[in-house]
Order: structure tokens, then sequence, then C-alpha cells
């Protein structure tokens, strides 16, 4: 067997190992375990393990590889699944007191999908309660923390995904996002977060209550951005039992990787992404489009009329849904959720029926306004937050310092953290983060390219391009 | 707004103080303040979206500014 170091490691690399019978599918599992074991009581990333399951999953891969039944490329890959994702017969919490004892008899379909293909599920990750903010600064099980520095936050809500990928706990994670939950997090850790189209994914089993329907997508978090296409492509596609997905085709998403961007446009929306935006996140951004212009792409502004409506059009439309998922438990258990929790689910009671419907139909509008920007460039291209990880005790605060300013983390239109990212749930458009840069802290920034609707291949041409020719992403924290 | 939240205190049973009445309610006045410019767009003939398709009709109206 060939020797291999877990950092570093990425899907794409090993699978071609693992096909060859160079790499064993268990003795890649248990060193996965081994390490989440050492690491885990540190970095809570994983609150429930499932190691007996993972241990069979890959001594199977290993007997089918070893009969020449090779399934694709995530046949043995270890993987870890966000804790509000349904798991046959493993507790889904959620995140949340109330479900602390959910034990789901199916398997999500994106979960089925993955044991379809061969993946070995490690475990279940770490979540900000509900998946109702972006921190995950849990009150029921603990903080995820960031591992380029444990002080900080890991974004969220998908903070124990974005955790396990960036500190080789798993190869490559599933996370959610109904306001950035999976592109938070791998812009604060330093990995790569895809958001698809919305209804390009099926989220059939995702716990009701930590998404909504109109903004809710179910994401992929990995080290490469080919990875996330490699993973994309076995989850994709109409599924019969979530009837908001698409069933548009899915394409071949490796085809474009290492097609040439020359020649491409890209587009800046100015104003919406510069709105509290941190020094050291401008300059990595900027640079970031310099590298992009020297790829042979073409910078050119775009306009979006409605912008400055995106907050509203967020909180009106995952508000209302969230208090119709969580009406019973608001009448029977209302005291287990936290308390922040638990004033926002009464605030959102007394938003009138016609705010939901009228933000509805802007995001209509909103999307023809993108669709005519998308006319004139092939990405749009901004920051993914506003500033890099802040600390726990930023949060519990309120508030950052940065560039001799105070910036609060959140204001009437909602939470700070999710600011940059909210457009593209609004929107539904397929958004990519990738790493972008460091602070002079060791930080991880980032960067988001979105596409217009089932374009992901296009998304993964421009982040793989830029991959290809920067560093970032093969920095791996000191644990 | 602070009626309200006391009238759902009721209806739900959450058991709350004055002081969280006083959060909640103050919450919600946020919130509608938020939502109020959505009424100022012109939405004549719009449908809601429900599903995003591969390429969405354009609509003649959908200006920004008041009715």
């Amino acid at each position: 067997m060939k020797a291999f170091d877990l950092e570093g490691l990425t899907i794409g690399e090993i699978a071609p190992l693992i096909r060859k019978k160079q790499i064993s599918p268990l003795e890649l599992t248990r060193r996965y375990l081994d390490r989440i074991k050492t690491l885990n009581s540190t970095l809570n990333a994983y609150l429930a393990m499932m190691e007996e399951d993972a241990v069979a999953t890959a001594r199977r891969a290993e007997r089918e590889i070893g009969k020449g039944n090779y399934r694709g490329p995530l046949h043995g890959i270890p993987f870890s699944i966000k804790d509000n994702i349904a798991t046959k017969g493993v507790t889904t919490t959620a995140g949340s007191k109330i479900l602390a004892d959910w034990v789901p008899d199916f398997d999500a379909t994106v979960v089925e999908r993955l044991k379809n293909a061969g993946a070995v599920i490690l475990g279940k990750t770490n979540m900000h309660e509900w998946a109702k903010g972006s921190n995950s600064i849990n009150p029921f099980y603990d903080t995820s923390y960031n591992p380029w520095d444990t002080t900080r936050i890991p974004g969220g809500s998908s903070g124990g995904s974005a955790v396990a990928v960036a500190a080789s706990l798993c190869l490559a994670s599933l996370g959610t996002d109904s306001a950035g939950s999976v592109r938070n997090p791998a812009s604060l850790c330093g990995v790569v977060g895809l958001k698809p189209t919305l209804g390009r994914v099926s989220v059939f089993g995702g716990v009701p209550g930590t998404g909504g329907y109109t903004v809710n997508h179910f994401g992929i978090l990995a080290k490469t951005v080919k990875d996330c296409a490699l993973v994309l492509g076995h989850i994709a596609g109409h599924d019969p039992k979530d009837p908001l997905s698409s069933d548009e085709p899915v394409p071949n998403y490796t085809k474009l990787i290492g097609r040439p961007v020359k020649g491409m446009k890209v587009g800046i929306i100015k104003g919406y992404f510069e709105q509290s935006l941190v020094g050291e996140v401008r300059r990595a951004f900027e640079e970031a489009l310099r590298m992009l212009k020297a790829l042979g792409m073409k910078a050119q502004e775009v306009t979006i009329p409605h912008m400055d409506l995106v907050p509203a059009l967020q909180a009106a439309s995952t508000r209302p849904e969230a208090n119709s998922d969580h009406d019973h438990y608001l009448r029977t258990r209302p005291r287990d959720y936290s308390p922040g929790l638990l004033y926002g689910l009464i605030a959102g009671l007394l938003i009138p029926a016609p705010v939901y419907v009228t933000a509805q139909r802007i995001r209509r509008l909103l999307c023809q306004e993108f669709d005519t920007a998308f006319e004139s460039v092939q990405v749009i291209v901004a920051p993914t937050l506003f500033t890099p990880a802040p600390t726990i005790e930023d949060c519990n605060r309120g508030y950052i310092e940065a560039d001799g300013k105070r910036i609060n983390l959140a204001d009437r239109a909602g939470n700070f953290l999710t600011r940059y990212t909210i457009p593209f749930n609004v929107t539904g458009l397929p958004t990519i983060s990738i790493c972008c840069g460091f602070s002079s802290s060791g930080l991880p920034i980032g960067m988001q390219i979105s596409a217009p609707p089932f374009q992901e291949g296009k998304v993964f041409q421009v982040a793989h391009t830029y991959e290809r020719v920067t560093e970032w992403h093969k920095r791996t924290p000191q644990l | 707004m602070k009626d309200a939240v006391r009238r759902l205190n009721v209806e739900y049973g959450f058991n709350l103080s004055d002081q969280e009445i006083d959060l909640v309610a103050k919450q919600a006045e946020e919130a509608a303040l938020l939502f109020q410019p959505l009424f100022e767009v012109d939405v004549t003939g719009i449908t809601p979206l429900t599903k995003i398709d591969r390429r969405v009709e354009k609509t003649a109206t959908g200006k920004k500014g008041k009715k």
C-alpha cells in the first residue's frame, strides 16, 4: 500500500489510487477515525460518530474493488454529514435540544446517493442550533472551533462540516445553506464551499425548521474545486421525493475543469459588497480580481437595481417559513430553544402574510435583474464575508474591531456575517466560495464566484483556474 | 406591538417576562421597518418565485420606486 498523509489529501488525488488498489479504503477510514479521536475533543467538529458503519462500509468497498467492481470516484471516500440531514438509524439533532434523541428511520436523498456511490460516512457534524445562525456557538453541544485559531468561530451554520474538512477529519462534507451556511464556514476555515442552484440537489431529508423552502439548499464542503465537482455529479438530479428539485439534466461537472477562462467576463456589483468591508479582505479580494484579469478575464461593473432589498427579502422569506415549521414546538417546548432563537421565532409570528408574498414577487424581479447582468458577464464575483473569522468573544459581545473602527455583527437587517452570501440564496444562483488569501494573523479569506442558474460548470471552470494558479488551498492549519 | 406579543404569550403559553415581551416587541418593530420598503416596489403582473428555471421570462414592469 502507498504511504499517504491525510493532510492535503484530496478526492481527486486519492480516488485513482483506490481504484488501482494502491490505497486501502479500510486503512484510509481507520486513519480518519484515529485522527478524529485525537482532534475532536479540541475542535468539536463531530457530534456523533458512525465508526462501526464506516468500518463495515470501507471493508465492503475494499472487497468490491478487489473483485473489480469499482463504483466510481467516491467509492471508499470518507465523508461527514451535517447534523440536520437525516441519516437512517443515527441521531440527527439539528444542533437542537428538542431533537436530541431523534433517530430517523430513513436517509436523506443525498445520503442515499452517497451510499450508492460507495462513500464511507464517518459521522454527523456539529452546527448552529437549528441552523439559525452563522457562528456555530451552540449552547447545547458546545461551539465548533476554528482549526486556524481555536479562539475563533468556524462560521456556520455548517461549522462542524467546515472544521472537519479543514482539519482533515474527512475528505468532504455535506452541509445546508439557506443564508450562506456552507459558504460562510468554508470561507472562515479556508476550504471550498458550493451552494448549487436552487433545486439542483434534492433537499429531501433536511430537518424541517432548519432552512425553510424558498432559499434553502444542500451544499458541499471539500478541499478543492474538483472535489466539489466530483461530489455534485453524484448528488445532483431530480428526486421524486422533493417536488422542488429540478429535472434539468446533470452534466459531467468535471468536463469544464481545466478549460481556459481567457476572454470570459467577470461582473462586479458595486456598493452592496462594500458594506463594512474590512481592509484585509478588500485587499485580498482586489488581488484575486487582478489574478483573474491576469488569466485573461475582463472585469465589468454590473448593476442590480433592487440589491439593497436583499436583506429584507431574505428575512421576509426565511422567518415565516421557520415559523411554519416550528409552530408545534413553540406551543409545546418553547423553553427548549436558546433564548435568542425563541425571541426571534416569536417575533416572526408577527410578520403579516403580505410581507411574505410580496417578497416572493420581488425575488422574481431580482432574478430577472441578475439574468440581465449575466447577459454581459459570465460570472459575478464578490467577497464571501466582510471579515476573517471573528473571535468567540467578538460574537458574544456583538462586534469586531478592525481598521480602527467598531463594526457591529448584526443590525436591523439581520446578521452581518451572512450579508454577502444571502443575495445568492434569494436568487438561488449557483455560487462557490474559495480561499483567496490569508489575513496578517493567518486567517483564511474567501471569494464567491456565481453564475446563471444551472451553470455550476462555469463556476467550477473559473474557480478551478484561479485555484490552480494560487497556493492558498494547499495551506493547512497547524494542529 | 407589545399587545400583540402579550396575546401570543397567552395563546402559545410562552410564560414570557415583561422584559422578554419588550425584547420581542422591539425585534418585531425593527422587522416591520425592514419590510416597509418592499411595499414601495411595483410588483404589478409579477408572480411569486417558487422555483428557479434555466431561463426566466422578463416582465415589462418592476421599476424601482414608489407605485
